[in-house]
């Protein structure tokens, strides 16, 4: 009844997609452009705060250890925080610009929680390598949120923030149960 | 600054040395499986990793309801993934297999479950070692208690009591009291699922982290109540955070609505659910008696919190409103809190004599000081707000009489964690006349 977890990482691979793909249709046209139509505005954003919602269940379905309940429910609240966070500041709700501050704590709690959970090497096998992958990527890939609090129009820092979410995705869609690594699979995965 | 950045440097290495050889073995299949009831003894008991382990002394342990070891040497199976450990011949009876697994970084993953052989399986939780809940559960669950009231309380009286349009600095107070019920929540949630698995695994925290928590989560009624309310209360979140954003009232609606459903994991997981006598009537009981409770202590805190400090036009009003609502939600607690005490206690004098009835004792007499409390307001205060301006100090009352109201929570958590007395054997001649 309950998916493979690979299964679960690609329907997530999507949802970092849709939202790699707004963050970097945004950049390409231009605030003004891309806001054009209202609703645009609130797509990354609502799938964020979507896909923290439809974590919850991963949490609770996913019970294999500990850690990995835990990893898990941190990433829901965190994608929900800034998905919310995001949703209040496009309706007008939230004002300050340091609420840009939290989609960057966001990725650094999700990146933290990812390296912390994978407790095998980079090397262990795909699943792994790519725990490890997504971990320093976001961890990385937060500072352009947490700049962006700072300078708000720029598009380099878009840009920077949409590829991450893309290499999110690409990481995410690469992943397999117990596939080999640049052709290395620990024996103590066969 | 530097500190920061120094704390900073020190927590990206700590994430970078998640180290070369880390590899911790997740269990995926038992044989028997979780809660099994088998027909016949089993010639061994198999635990299925996803990949190799090392076997330890004490891999695999069966022990009888009473705590007899029955299993003899693990070792590992024809697949270095597969522990097995031949037990000796069971009698009928439930068995709790204790199990802990070497993985390749030196970590020891473990875990704890049940089966039965010609009988039921306990849920894990009451394994064999399991201490049972202590002071640290009592306040967790004391804990969710109070995030309850605050979330379906502060929705209730939103809704119920301040109906119409408001100013803003009580919306702000209203979404942040309901922001940190129903966030407190889902954390506390999180925490009292943790402990009660920790008690039924038997291992300190950080061989906790490796735990295996498949067999609480899914064998335990009190896993499945946990599984249900983290789902309802996450769409209530949602629900909460959407009202908030467009401003419906509708969806606060919706949250309410989900909330008090799915609060009543509590009662379908509880004593009204499992005890002698039990039934869909002690389960509906018990649920009206927690969701009555709640909403009348958040009511009471909004009243404090929200509409005094914030909102002196409201005051007049949402007293007068709450007075009349307060007397459906006490007559709700009290009737569903008799017919309760009545089906838990059988004989009077267990009110003194067991420990569940001297707690009820004490949540009793908090009970009759907070009835009080209600009816000074009811009786005397409201009279005077409905010819003039409100006395002075009531918001110290009210604040009091909450006070009171999360005293009691206290009283209820620790009485949902106690076990109540055994129902008394019938006589020979009752038992005779029963068919």
């Amino acid at each position: 009844m309950i998916p493979p977890a690979e299964t679960v990482h690609w329907l997530f691979a999507t949802g970092f997609l849709v939202l790699g793909l707004c963050q970097l249709g945004e950049t390409l046209v231009g605030s003004t452009v891309w806001e054009r139509r209202r609703w645009r505005a609130y797509l990354w954003p609502a799938t964020a705060f979507g896909m923290g919602l439809f974590m919850w269940p991963v949490m609770v379905f996913f019970t294999s250890s500990t850690l990995h309940m835990l990893a898990h429910g941190a990433w829901a609240q965190a994608m929900m925080l800034a998905g919310a966070a995001e949703l209040g500041r496009v309706r007008g709700k939230l004002k300050d610009p340091r609420w840009e501050l939290t989609v960057a704590l966001a990725l650094f709690v999700s990146g933290g929680a990812l390296l912390v959970h994978e407790q095998n090497s980079w090397l262990f096998s795909r699943a792994a390598f790519l725990h490890h992958a997504i971990g320093w990527t976001a961890i990385a890939g937060s500072l352009f949120p947490l700049v962006r609090a700072f300078r708000p129009g720029s598009a380099p820092l878009r840009a920077g923030f949409a590829a991450t979410m893309l290499a999110v995705a690409v990481l995410l869609y690469c992943d397999r149960s117990f596939a080999p690594i640049f052709g290395h699979l620990s024996q103590l995965a066969r | 600054m530097r500190r920061l950045l120094g704390i900073g440097l020190v927590a990206l290495t700590c994430l970078a040395l998640p180290g070369s050889a880390w590899a911790h073995a997740t269990l995926k299949r038992t044989s028997p499986d979780y809660r099994q009831q088998l027909e016949r003894t089993p010639a061994r008991v198999t635990l299925e990793f996803d990949q190799q382990v090392m076997v330890m002394p004490k891999s695999i342990q069966v022990f009888s309801a009473t705590g007899r070891l029955l299993s003899l040497q693990p070792r590992l199976g024809k697949d270095p993934r597969v522990l097995e450990a031949p037990v000796r011949r069971l009698p009928r009876g439930a068995y709790t297999v204790r199990w802990q697994a070497l993985s390749a970084d030196g970590h020891v993953v473990s875990g704890v479950f049940t089966f039965g052989v010609r009988a039921p399986a306990p849920p894990p939780s009451e394994a064999y070692g399991a201490k049972g809940p202590t002071l640290r559960d009592h306040l967790v669950r004391w804990a969710y208690f109070v995030s309850l009231a605050l979330l379906l309380g502060g929705l209730a009286f939103r809704l119920l009591v301040v109906r119409g349009n408001v100013s803003p600095a009580y919306e702000r107070r209203f979404y942040r009291m309901a922001g940190i019920g129903v966030v407190a929540t889902l954390e506390v949630g999180i925490v009292a699922f943790l402990l009660r698995a920790e008690d039924a695994l038997q291992l300190p925290f950080e061989r906790l982290l490796y735990g295996n928590l498949a067999a609480i989560a899914n064998g335990t009624r009190f896993g499945l109540a946990f599984i249900a309310m983290t789902l309802g209360f996450a769409v209530v979140a949602a629900l909460l955070f959407l009202g908030w954003l467009t401003d419906r009232r509708e969806l606060l609606w919706a949250a309410l609505l989900v909330g008090i459903g799915f609060a009543s994991g509590l009662s379908l997981s509880g004593h009204s659910a499992v005890d002698a006598g039990s039934s869909w009537a002690s389960e509906l009981a018990d649920w009206i008696h927690l969701t009555a409770g709640t909403i009348w202590l958040g009511s009471v805190v909004s009243l404090a919190v929200c509409v005094w400090p914030v909102a002196p036009e409201l005051r007049r009003e949402a007293f007068l409103r709450f007075s009349r609502l307060a007397i459906v939600l006490i007559a709700l607690i009290v009737g569903a809190g008799i017919y309760l005490s009545v089906l838990r206690l059988p004989a009077v004098s267990d009110l003194w004599t067991a420990g569940y009835g001297r707690v009820l004792l004490v949540k009793l007499a908090l009970v009759c000081l907070a009835l009080a409390w209600g009816a000074i307001h009811h009786f005397v205060v409201r009279p005077l707000l409905e010819r003039g301006p409100a006395p002075a100090g009531l918001v110290r009352s009210l604040a009091g009489e909450g006070a009171v109201g999360i005293a009691i929570l206290l009283a209820a958590a620790i009485l949902v964690d106690s076990q109540p007395p055994p129902a008394a054997p019938r006589s020979p001649a009752q038992a005779a006349q029963t068919p």
